[in-house]
């Protein structure tokens, strides 16, 4: 492919998109003609798309479009009202350790240390008190918090406290993480290493990234593919796929020029 | 802030809040020095001291004071850890399950806004003016108080916290132990200070009731025969019970919710 973006039609078949990638591996999450309503306030209507192991999937859209709403489906927190939303070939039916939510505010337990914070998911699966400190200390290494194991959140920046909502999603292993807007509150710099450390973490983990943002330029680093959420009440959204450079963590793409060429695409799209 | 600031502005809190009631004690040792009360109805600071030395020394009523303090503290103690203990379980499940909470509704609503003290009569029929009726009387004070909080509590716990406890894997139970039970924790030891308090009263008001033993019963007995300088030292004794155990219970809320009002 040439172009950075290529726009698909709003209201493209779901079937062609339900072929998530060419290589053909069988989605790991797929919507199919789901609708949501609020209430009997219905806010989007026939929904499809699939998402191809290991891609990262940008939601971008204006406020209130419904991005959260999608995540919150796909985390289990919410039934959508009509059609079925799938993860790894099963309906979803309610949260599971197998799609992690990073929070837009972390959403930590206040009440315990880092590495409790981290290795929750073990202690709820009755691991041992040494494996869980193991777990924890990988995984705050990973992040880049290595001798925080035993502070409490109140004790850490935001941006640390981001990392450790990573690292406790990590942990879990889970073969789908969905992020909502979880670096809006920080400032560019510590944003940009947080975007960089999750395409690392992709790259490393093979996990399967839901990342909503407002944000253009977050999307086109982040994402393999973008949907941009315009019409939900009719399922209509446009893609774009993203085609930089490996390794995708350079911040040498931030000024590629498919880079920048998307960025100007999907920006015309939004105000066209 | 820096540490050496954070420590001065301690140590002037600590320094005013203990120069405060010395200054009260000054202001009425002077009005008693200077005749403007009488004896019987203020008596001064320092005869009010001697009658507690005279009291630790040789008792009051035939026993030791400490015995009256023990008899005190065994009845608040007892009724306040069952009646916490019964009232925290209770205001949990209600919190937890809309069953449990409909059954439980309308019974401790009625109860709750009835004071304790207009309870007295019926306790007394039913119980005798025994320790059963003291005991029970601050036991039921105390498991209200603390069934509204720890309801409350639970209440506290955050919509994202709980969402990602579940979808981290945590079942029921952990969801309530992990999540909520940490996250009303900061409201039920607010309700454990509101709830000593009450105790106390309560404890006072119940050993007024009769018996011969008692912080109560010797605050009654001496006003009875006019020992104002005995009056005032038991209360003194109950108000520094009181504000030891508020202070101590001040201190483990801190230590056991150290993450309250630190974000
Ligand atoms: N709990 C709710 N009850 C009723 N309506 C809701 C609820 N949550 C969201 N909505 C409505 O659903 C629509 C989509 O909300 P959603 O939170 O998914 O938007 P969003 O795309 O995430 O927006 P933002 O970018 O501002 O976070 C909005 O119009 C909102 O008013
Ligand atoms: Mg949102």
């Amino acid at each position: 492919m040439t172009a950075a973006a290529r726009p698909l039609p709003s209201h493209e078949p779901p079937d062609a998109l339900l072929q998530a990638k060419a290589d053909g591996a069988p989605p790991v999450l797929k919507f199919e003609k789901v609708g949501f309503s609020y209430d009997g306030r219905t806010i989007m209507r026939d929904v499809s798309f699939a998402v191809a192991p290991g891609d990262i999937l940008a939601l971008l859209g204006p406020s209130g479009c419904g991005k959260t709403t999608i995540l919150n489906m796909v985390a289990g927190f919410l039934r959508p009202t009509a059609g079925v939303a799938v993860v790894d070939g099963r309906e979803i039916t309610g949260p599971g350790p197998d799609r992690g939510v990073v929070f837009q505010a972390a959403a930590l337990f206040d009440w315990m240390t880092v590495a409790e914070n981290i290795a929750f998911s073990l202690r709820c699966a009755g691991a041992r008190k040494g494996e869980r400190r193991a777990v924890a200390e990988e995984m705050a290494a990973l992040v880049g918090l290595t001798g925080f194991e035993d502070a409490y959140p109140y004790q850490l920046s935001g941006g640390m406290r981001q990392r450790v909502g990573l690292a406790r999603v990590l942990a879990a292993k889970p073969k789908v993480m969905l992020m909502d807007e979880p670096f809006s509150a920080l400032d560019v710099q510590t944003r940009e290493s947080l975007q960089e450390e999750v395409l690392r973490i992709r790259d490393r983990t093979g996990c399967t990234i839901l990342f909503v943002t407002h944000a253009i330029d977050e999307a086109a680093f982040l994402g393999d593919r973008i949907f941009l959420l315009n019409d939900l009440k009719a399922g209509a959204y446009d893609t774009f796929d993203v085609d930089l450079p490996t390794p995708r963590a350079s911040p040498d793409n931030r000024l590629h020029p498919s880079f920048l060429r998307l960025r100007e695409t999907i920006y015309r799209r939004m105000r066209h | 802030m820096n540490r050496s600031d954070e420590r001065r502005e301690r140590l002037r809190y600590v320094l005013v809040a203990t120069l405060s009631p010395l200054a009260i004690l000054a202001l009425w040792a002077f009005a008693a020095a200077r005749g403007w009360t009488s004896p019987i109805i203020l008596p001064p600071p320092s005869a009010i001291w001697a009658s507690f030395l005279d009291m630790a020394a040789n008792g009051y009523s035939g026993v030791s004071l400490w015995t009256h303090v023990a008899a005190s503290l065994a009845r608040v103690s007892v009724a306040y850890v069952a009646g916490a203990a019964l009232g925290v379980g209770l205001g949990l499940l209600r919190g937890r399950s809309r069953l449990i909470d409909a059954v439980l509704l309308a019974p401790a609503e009625l109860l709750r806004p009835i004071p304790p003290l207009g309870l007295i009569p019926l306790f007394i029929l039913w119980f005798g003016v025994g320790e059963t009726s003291k005991v029970l009387l601050i036991f039921l004070s105390v498991l209200l108080i603390m069934m509204v909080n720890a309801q409350a509590g639970v209440r506290a716990s955050s919509l994202d916290s709980l969402r990602a406890a579940q979808s981290m894997g945590a079942n029921r139970w952990q969801v309530f132990r992990f999540v909520v039970l940490p996250s009303a924790l900061p409201q039920i030891m607010t309700g454990l200070r509101v709830a000593m308090g009450t105790a106390l009263t309560i404890l006072v008001a119940s050993e007024l009731l009769g018996g011969d033993r008692g912080l109560g019963f010797l605050i009654l007995d001496a006003s009875s025969f006019f020992r104002t300088t005995y009056v005032f030292a038991g209360v003194a004794v109950i108000g520094l019970i009181g504000l030891a155990t508020d202070r101590g219970l001040a201190w483990a809320g801190r230590r056991i919710v150290h993450w309250e009002g630190r974000r």
